[in-house]
């Protein structure tokens, strides 16, 4: 099952969710400070693209080398490719770097202070790149730009479903409209657990494992709970009911109860959702009316942690009763009687 | 969920003045609910399900704005019709 809703019609976006992308403006209002970032290109626009998580170094494109170059990436410039510029002719080195800032390169940054020549700045020029420099050294630059561009760039996707958390374990609740989503989060939130968000969750990936599910900024904690209306949970609960994001870890879908249907009924076997490429746990929690889902709920949750901490009681349950069918079977295998 | 369905789909501009507020949203889920097919609605790459008012509202869907709707299911092109009608006359509203 996969989850993200893929949204095909919308252009670029392969269904992997929503493409995203920063101008070099965006990052510098959100970073200049962090950066220690000095511009050197001040008539240069800041309306450039940035698409890439990852930021690159020139490194072997200088030496012509321009296979692995890939656009829309921030373009870091260390000790190590300023003193190769500065080892060739002037005029040489002009015409790689210019060579090299023909491949849609967002922005340049230059690192530890170093002297940047003239005509690094002239190239930079003729292709519209802005030039920083920052005062930090390459490993740091690179550490504290790092999380803001993976934050910014990561893949995202919108879920229809609640998100709360419940003992610290992120549960999304998913199921078809009017199944009690919002219903099954408004109980636990009453019994002391925070929601994230409800109807709508967007689910962004953080490195290749983590899903991070958050709220839509114009929602705000607010709910629709049939027959009543729309609520504010916050105003309603207080601030200790609320949560801002949450990394989603157990999916629990909710059904309404079908006869033909088998549902897990020891634990053993795990299923499994899709989230951006992403597998986690799921439960699928079959409903009918009245059945309190919201102990269901916390029980997920606590049995995840338990998990967590080495505990896995169906399996461990299932153990201890697979060694006590193997004495019987001993104890007969020795009856000659 | 052996039937296969084509997706189905189909753009509106919303008229009203006002938007899609939450009485606006109302009416469109209620309308989208009453289909047994899986609606959803995009605008500016954000898309939710129709049948979800917080999902609705979310869009922030301004007068001019294009709403694109797709269904799939037995009923999709119905769905299409209705919710885009409703649209087109503004929710009835003013």
């Amino acid at each position: 099952m996969d989850l993200g809703l893929p949204t095909p019609l919308f252009p670029g976006n392969n269904g992997r969710g929503m493409e995203r992308s920063i101008t070099v403006e965006d990052l510098l209002r959100d970073r200049e400070a962090i950066l220690h970032l000095e511009n050197l290109s001040p008539d240069t626009g800041l309306r450039r693209k940035i698409t890439q998580a990852t930021p690159g170094s020139p490194g072997l494109a200088l030496a012509g080398f321009m296979a692995r170059i890939r656009g829309g990436r921030v373009q870091v410039f260390g000790e190590t490719e300023m003193a190769f510029l500065a080892s060739l002719d002037p005029a040489e080195a002009a015409e790689r770097l210019r060579a090299f800032f023909h491949h849609e390169i967002p922005v340049v940054f230059v690192t530890k202070g170093l002297e940047v020549p003239p005509w690094f700045l002239e190239a930079a020029k003729e292709y519209k790149i802005p030039v920083f420099r920052t005062t930090l050294s390459t490993g740091l630059f690179f550490q504290l730009l790092n999380p803001y561009l993976e934050a910014a760039l990561a893949p995202t996707v919108s879920i229809h479903g609640s998100l709360a958390d419940v003992y610290g374990v992120g549960l999304l609740f998913v199921g078809q409209s009017g199944i009690g989503k919002s219903e099954c989060v408004l109980d636990l939130v009453e019994r002391g657990h925070r929601l994230v968000a409800d109807d709508l969750v967007f689910a962004t990936r953080r490195g290749n494992d983590i899903i991070i599910g958050y709220g839509h900024e114009l929602q705000r904690h607010h709910m629709e709970i049939r027959g009543v209306g729309i609520i504010d949970v916050r105003a309603l609960f207080g601030i200790r009911a609320i949560r801002q994001q949450k990394r989603i870890e157990v999916v629990v879908q909710l059904e309404v109860w079908d006869d033909q249907r088998d549902y897990n009924r020891t634990g053993l076997e795990e299923e499994e959702a899709v989230i951006l490429g992403v597998s986690l746990p799921k439960v699928t929690v079959p409903l009918n009316p009245g059945k309190n889902i919201t102990v269901i709920s916390e029980v997920v949750a606590m049995n995840h942690l338990l998990k967590y901490a080495g505990v896995d009681s169906a399996r461990e349950f299932d153990q201890r009763m697979r060694e006590a069918l193997q004495v019987t079977r001993k104890y007969l295998e020795e009856d000659y009687e | 969920m052996s039937e296969v369905h084509q997706v189905k789909a189909a753009s509106v501009e919303v008229v009203n003045r006002a938007g899609v507020h939450a009485r606006p949203a109302a009416a469109l889920v209620k309308a989208a609910g009453r289909f047994r097919s899986e609606i959803h609605v995009e605008k500016d790459g954000l898309r939710v399900n129709a049948k979800s008012i917080m999902g609705v509202l979310m869009l922030a869907a301004e007068q001019g704005s294009t709403l694109r709707f797709t269904a799939v299911g037995p009923d999709a092109e119905e769905a299409l019709a209705t919710l885009t009608e409703l649209v087109r006359r503004g929710f009835e509203e003013e």
